[in-house]
């Protein structure tokens, strides 16, 4: 418990030293609560999420780092390795290839990177996993890029 | 038997990766997580942990032999051989961090009983330079340092300076103690990794050999991660990175055409090396193999402590 509390806390500083260097990742630690996290990251450029933020939600175990922060999208996103309703993000390092070598910000830019390379192989969104398989690219971004006007974007007007 | 421990875990591993695949026939599949396999896996983990704590105690060999009472004759016969080298066995937790667990224990029980001040500012010296090689590959010393600092802390416990050393005791639980442990086990982790990457060139063959993965990938994804079993390269990579001897006695059921029967082992004698600068001495004649004061015993799959007749 003190131990992770004191590397997040180290985190934390660090975040604040790298807000010039990374524009892309915003991450906020909670007021009360060091172990509860939230980031808004961009979407990728010549992705259909570009132009969008994205939530992420950061709930971190008191055995961290030698276990993995659980995190999940807050923001609706329509990709092949993001649970659809949950937000639950299939990625190996926040599961069994999680070392303490990552930290929260190069978690957020791990997802960043899923975000524009999707495996379509290991989906938690089949419908979004199916399109890719069957080549339908034109179909997978069109629907990736609704999701993202719908729920990733500021509303016009 | 340890063997069909470790498969418990190892199928609970499988489990994992399979839930990211996510099956149309299952109608409840969206309230059923990863964190719930999360959770059934270190439930599973704790089952483990009560059968055998992460360093058990010490036993006589005769309850290895015990173990393979109506087993494989060819084993029986080994242990015999081995009883006349090896007089005691310190079982460890099949949990993938066995190799790990056995070398810090192995070798801080030495300090403590060698109280060798020598060593302790050599390899002292050798954490040094892990810690700059690590820096110089890019990881950001906050990622690193609380293990560093635990490992340290540890070595400068069991020997004896203004203060009196932690008795024999307080070492056995301490590495029992997830807090202190695991952060040993990391740090032996990090350490491992830096030297592999900064021997890449050397490495890559081996890692060719076992994954056919890049060296980088081969460090992200089977050293740094707890829990993640070793080999050769591992073993060959702290023992250079630390300068420390080790002796691995294999038992398995290997034996020769005529069926007789021998006990292997092998030493992974580190490289001579300057810890000041990174050139290792290649030729460096003076230096004799050291007979190594850690003894391993492996069972395919597993390692223990082996302690040498006095």
């Amino acid at each position: 418990m003190q131990a992770s509390r004191a590397r997040l806390f180290k985190e934390f500083k660090e975040v604040q030293r790298e807000k010039v260097a990374d524009p892309d990742i915003q991450l906020v630690c909670d007021d009360s609560n060091i172990f509860k996290w939230t980031a808004l990251i961009k979407g990728p450029s010549e992705t259909p999420f570009d132009g969008g933020i994205f939530q992420l939600a950061f709930s971190v175990p008191e055995q961290y780092p030698l276990q993995p922060p659980q995190v999940r999208f807050l923001t609706k996103i329509f990709h092949p390795n993001v649970h659809f309703k949950t937000g639950e993000i299939c990625l190996d390092i926040l599961k069994n290839a999680w070392s303490p070598a990552w930290t929260l910000q190069s978690v957020c830019r791990a997802i960043i990177a899923l975000m524009a390379h999707p495996e379509p192989d290991s989906p938690l969104n089949c419908d979004s996993g199916n399109l890719l398989r069957a080549g339908d690219i034109r179909g997978y971004q069109s629907m990736a890029r609704m999701y993202t006007r719908l729920a990733a974007m500021p509303k016009k007007g | 038997m340890q063997s069909e421990d470790e498969q418990v875990v190892d199928s609970s591993k499988a489990e994992t990766t399979k839930t990211c695949t996510q099956t149309p026939e299952v109608d409840d599949w969206a309230n059923f997580r990863d964190d719930d396999i999360m959770q059934q896996q270190s439930a599973i983990q704790a089952v483990e942990a009560d059968k055998i704590p992460f360093v058990g105690d010490k036993e006589p060999l005769s309850s290895l032999a015990a173990e393979y009472k109506s087993g494989n004759p060819i084993i029986l016969e080994k242990i015999k051989v081995l009883t006349e080298q090896y007089a005691a066995v310190r079982r460890t937790r099949g949990d993938g961090n066995c190799f790990f667990r056995s070398f810090m224990f192995a070798y801080l029980e030495h300090i403590l009983e060698s109280q060798d001040r020598a060593e302790v500012d050599r390899i002292t010296a050798s954490v040094e330079y892990c810690r700059k090689t690590l820096l110089s590959l890019g990881y950001a010393e906050f990622t690193f340092e609380d293990f560093f600092a635990l490992f340290l802390e540890q070595l400068e416990s069991v020997l004896s300076g203004p203060e009196a050393s932690i008795s024999h005791e307080e070492l056995v639980e301490r590495s029992r103690d997830q807090s202190v442990s695991d952060y040993v086990v990391m740090f032996f982790r990090f350490i491992t990794s830096g030297e592999i990457r900064n021997r890449s060139e050397f490495y890559e063959p081996f890692i060719q050999g076992l994954t056919n993965t890049s060296v980088e990938q081969f460090c992200k994804s089977s050293v740094e991660p707890m829990g993640e079993e070793s080999d050769h390269v591992h073993i060959t990579a702290i023992s250079d990175a630390l300068g420390v001897a080790i002796r691995i006695v294999y038992l398995d059921r290997s034996c020769d055409d005529k069926g007789s029967v021998t006990v292997n082992h092998h030493d992974f004698s580190p490289v001579a090396r300057d810890p000041t600068n990174a050139n290792i001495n290649n030729n460096s004649n003076n230096s004799q193999p050291i007979k190594p004061f850690i003894n391993l015993l492996y069972r395919p799959g597993h390692y223990d402590i082996l302690y040498p007749n006095n």
